[in-house]
């Protein structure tokens, strides 16, 4: 099978002569349609700078990413946006509907930007939030919504579109642990149920658990990767902790 | 130190104040214009005339004056409070490193006085410039000038007053920004992120029932304006303005829950970003219905004045055409009382105006005592009466309509001769002309080559003459004597009109323009999660474009839609006079609002564009 995902020798280099920093050096990953992946690392370990380059929001020094067939290094301009709008879905830890909207208009948005038939709006839009279990909400503006509803909205909005792969970047950093694992919940039951390829991005350990596969970050390269396989969620924690712990950083966040 | 930060502080957002600096820069350059307008060539010529409209005019450009100067106080004022909301994050963490309050206001206060000082030089600079152009207008306007009197001037005393009104209105700045920081609490500053107000649902129901009564008010107001007109000023006045301002805001209260219940559900509505721009309109319609309210007012007083004042213009224009069609009408009343026929064009040589070089035509016109019993018009309203043949002639030399015989007897439709003389004539066939005794010998002069130089000389000659009128009872009617009565009037009204029409146009642009420039921090972030998901940045900026022009267009809608009204039932009032709703005014409303209105619709977008446009697309 085709990974959907294909990232070969990425580098980016910030800063110009006397004070370059690598924040990514030759880093390899695949992602296979219908993966749930996470991506760990302590901070300043490529987390963010690999997921604005994959998600066509920063260009990268070198190196190629192909996603879905297509080299994102090569797009420009509107070609760039269709594919962002069209191919990607988004989660961000905040910022992430707008307060103008209702629920069904935040969800709504993501189809009428990418130029949907207005007919078929509405009802795609309630679909998605069906699967997500925030059909309650959906007349409600984000206010007057909790930070779990509105992550599952925000949820909602980034699979409406059908794209081949979804980011999600510390979905959960706003949340309490019941919203927490709700919408974690959610996303699992997206990915299992609708074969949704997911890429998780978060330094919280507890989220990262409900992955299929984790990549941990280190120095912009790959430090090492574990497979969930078929240990139960409890003992994949327990796993994914001893790595954190041996990357030394931030394991204050998960105590 | 604190004088440089404020110093850097004020080039680096030198976006920001943009606006805030245009605005004060035109108010300085209007108060400035108008401050000047003693130093006006046509003015200094008109009080060298002893115009009585000259002081008229100074007294009330004073009283308008101080009345703008309150105005563009208000706005300035209004124009800080956005400014501060703006930046209250920036002083917090001033206040947060340790600045003690004293300081940050002392900075802030600095700040103000730099772009005060900036906006009133440039504000006169241009204002000298738009003096300049003003006076040549009014040069141009004036179409007999007798001779150049175009001068080029500066007013220091002018200058001198803008600066004092100003500089009292910057203290005034200075004075409430300064309290109102060391007054606020920093935790406030911190906080101050986006509070966005909670749109509340409205049912269908209300929101209809709503528009359709501010509707309702707005149609009694203007019935009662156009069946009573503007003048009758009782209690019904107030109650119709009252009705016509209630109307306006429910309009504007409404309307977007009205219009968003409208199209939900349909089609159109989950096209593109038109979700997303009507939810920004009505997500503010609440904070602004107030505001837009008296936008709107204030666009109808813009238009309304300025549209009035260039329309009775005309109409004084056309009262000097119609009522002087001659250089001079020499009026001769015969020796003591009884009708003489004279050679004018010999006295005239005889004092030394040769009519042959100095006149291009000549025309002597007799008219007739009027008998009620043979021309059936009363003696009372009817002093003369003419022949046809002799009346046709004159028309004819002016290309004017002329009358056929079976019209006859009636008024003249056109004057026959310059002043009140023409007044009261009845043109009758020539057949009855033999039945009537002369009256009056009338002689119409136009004047060859420069008509003022002309003009002097005639005077000139007939002062030093002594015995010019020969025994004869002779009076003059000059043109340019009636010319520059109507002259003063013309500039007052028109000066007047303009001064109004353009502040008030001013205000309500620049407030629209802050409003919509006091949410881009809130749409920074609306704009750049749009193009997180997506959306092209042509999209984002139809939409940004969309937003501020729904914003700029519905206050102007509702202001020219009362300014019609109001303008027909002010023609109603000096429809005696003429029109004032001529295309010219019109066209010449139209540019200014095209200017003023859409220089600062196209300054709000990029100023707008500028903040959300963000980070979205590399490459």
């Amino acid at each position: 099978m085709d990974p959907i995902l294909h990232v070969q020798g990425l580098e980016k280099i910030y800063g110009g002569r006397g004070n370059r920093t690598h924040a990514l050096r030759g880093l390899d990953l695949k992602v296979f349609p219908g993966e749930f992946v996470g991506v760990m690392g302590p901070s300043g370990s490529g987390k963010t700078t690999l997921l604005n380059c994959i998600s066509t929001i920063d260009a990268p020094s070198a190196g190629s990413i192909m996603v879905d067939g297509a080299e994102l290094t090569r797009l420009k301009g509107k070609a760039l946006a269709k594919f962002r709008r069209e191919r990607l879905g988004f989660i961000f830890q905040d910022c992430n509907l707008l307060d103008t909207l209702t629920g069904l208009e935040n969800i709504a948005l993501a189809l009428t930007i990418s130029g949907t038939d207005p007919r078929s709006v509405e009802k795609r839009a309630r679909e998605a939030a069906a699967l997500l279990g925030v059909e309650d909400v959906l007349d409600k503006f984000p206010y007057q919504m909790s930070g779990g509803q509105q992550q599952r909205v925000a949820a909602a909005r980034a699979m409406v579109t059908n794209p081949a792969l979804i980011f999600a970047d510390e979905p959960t950093g706003a949340l309490d642990s019941k919203s927490t694992g709700m919408l974690l919940g959610q996303l699992d039951k997206l990915n299992r149920q609708e074969g949704a390829t997911i890429l998780l991005v978060t330094h919280d350990a507890f989220t990262a658990s409900y992955c299929r596969r984790i990549l941990f970050l280190r120095d912009g390269q790959l430090y090492k990767e574990l497979h969930r396989g078929g240990t139960d969620r409890r003992m994949f924690f327990r796993e994914i902790l001893s790595v954190v712990s041996e990357l030394g950083g931030d394991s204050g966040d998960v105590l | 130190m604190s004088c440089k930060l404020a110093f850097r502080n004020v080039r680096r957002s030198i976006r920001d104040y943009a606006v805030y600096f245009l605005t004060l820069t035109f108010g300085v350059c209007l108060f400035y214009v108008f401050s000047a307008l003693d130093g006006q060539s046509v003015m200094q010529f008109l009080a060298r005339n002893n115009n009585p409209n000259v002081e008229a005019i100074f007294v009330l450009v004073g009283v308008f004056s101080a009345f703008v100067a309150v105005v563009l106080a208000g706005l300035i004022l209004y124009a800080n409070q956005f400014l501060m909301k703006r930046r209250k994050r920036e002083l917090g963490t001033y206040a947060l490193l340790g600045m003690p309050t004293g300081r940050v206001a002392r900075l802030l206060v600095m700040e103000t006085l730099f772009i005060g000082l900036a906006a009133l030089l440039s504000g006169i600079a241009l204002g000298i410039l738009g003096s300049w152009a003003l006076d040549k207008l009014t040069v141009a306007m004036f179409l007999a000038t007798p001779g150049d009197i175009f001068t080029f001037s500066i007013s220091w005393a002018a200058a001198g007053k803008t600066a004092l009104y100003f500089g009292v209105i910057f203290l005034l700045v200075m004075a409430f920004t300064g309290v109102s920081v060391s007054r606020a609490r920093l935790i406030d500053l911190i906080r101050s992120g986006r509070t966005n107000e909670e749109v509340a649902q409205r049912p269908l129901a209300l929101s209809v029932a709503l528009f359709l009564l501010g509707c309702a008010s707005l149609g009694t107001a203007y019935a009662i304006l156009l069946s009573r007109g503007l003048l009758r000023i009782d209690l019904l006045w107030f109650i119709m303005l009252g009705l016509g301002t209630l109307g306006t805001f429910l309009i504007f209260r409404s309307l977007s829950g009205f219009l968003l219940r409208m199209t939900k559900g349909h089609a159109g509505y989950y096209k593109g970003l038109n979700m997303f721009v009507l939810r920004q309109w009505s997500g503010k319609v609440h904070t602004n219905c107030a505001s837009n309210t008296v936008i709107s007012i204030l666009l109808l007083l813009a238009i309304g004045v300025t549209a009035c004042s260039v329309g009775l213009n005309d109409t004084i224009t056309a009262t000097v055409g119609g009522q002087t069609p001659y250089d001079l009408t020499v009026l001769n009343f015969g020796r003591e009382g009884n009708y003489e026929e004279a050679d004018v064009g010999s006295l005239f040589r005889n004092i030394g105006v040769e009519p042959e070089t100095c006149f291009a035509s000549m025309e002597s016109v007799t008219v007739y005592y009027n008998e009620e019993a043979i021309t059936g018009f009363p003696e009372a309203g009817f002093y003369a009466a003419i022949g046809l043949s002799r009346y046709n002639e004159l028309m004819e030399a002016r290309k004017l309509p002329l009358l056929t015989e079976d019209a006859l007897p009636q008024r003249t439709p056109d004057a026959i001769v310059n002043g009140p003389a023409a007044d009261g004539i009845v043109v009758v066939p020539d057949a009855m002309l033999s039945q009537l005794r002369p009256r009056r010998q009338m002689v119409n002069i136009n004047y060859a080559g420069n008509v003022s130089q002309v003009d002097d000389l005639v005077r000139m000659s007939l002062d030093e003459a002594e015995d010019f009128p020969a025994g004869l009872d002779i009076m003059m009617n000059y043109k340019l004597d009636n010319y520059y009565d109507l002259m003063g009037a013309k500039i007052l009204v028109l000066y007047m009109g303009l001064y109004l029409g353009l502040v008030f146009l001013l205000t309500a642009a620049a407030v629209l323009a802050l409003q919509q420039l006091s949410q881009a921090a809130d749409n920074a972030q609306r704009y750049e999660l749009l193009s997180k998901l997506g959306a092209p940045e042509a999209m984002r900026r139809g939409a940004l474009i969309r937003q501020v022009a729904l914003a700029f267009l519905l206050p102007l809608l509702l202001g020219v839609v009362h300014a019609f009204v109001g303008m027909k039932a002010a023609n109603q009032v000096i429809n005696v006079m003429g029109h004032v709703d001529s295309v010219h005014s019109s066209l010449l409303t139209a540019l200014f609002l095209l200017v003023i209105y859409g220089g600062y619709f196209l300054a709000t977008c990029f100023g707008a564009w500028r903040a959300v446009r963000g980070i979205g697309d590399r490459r």
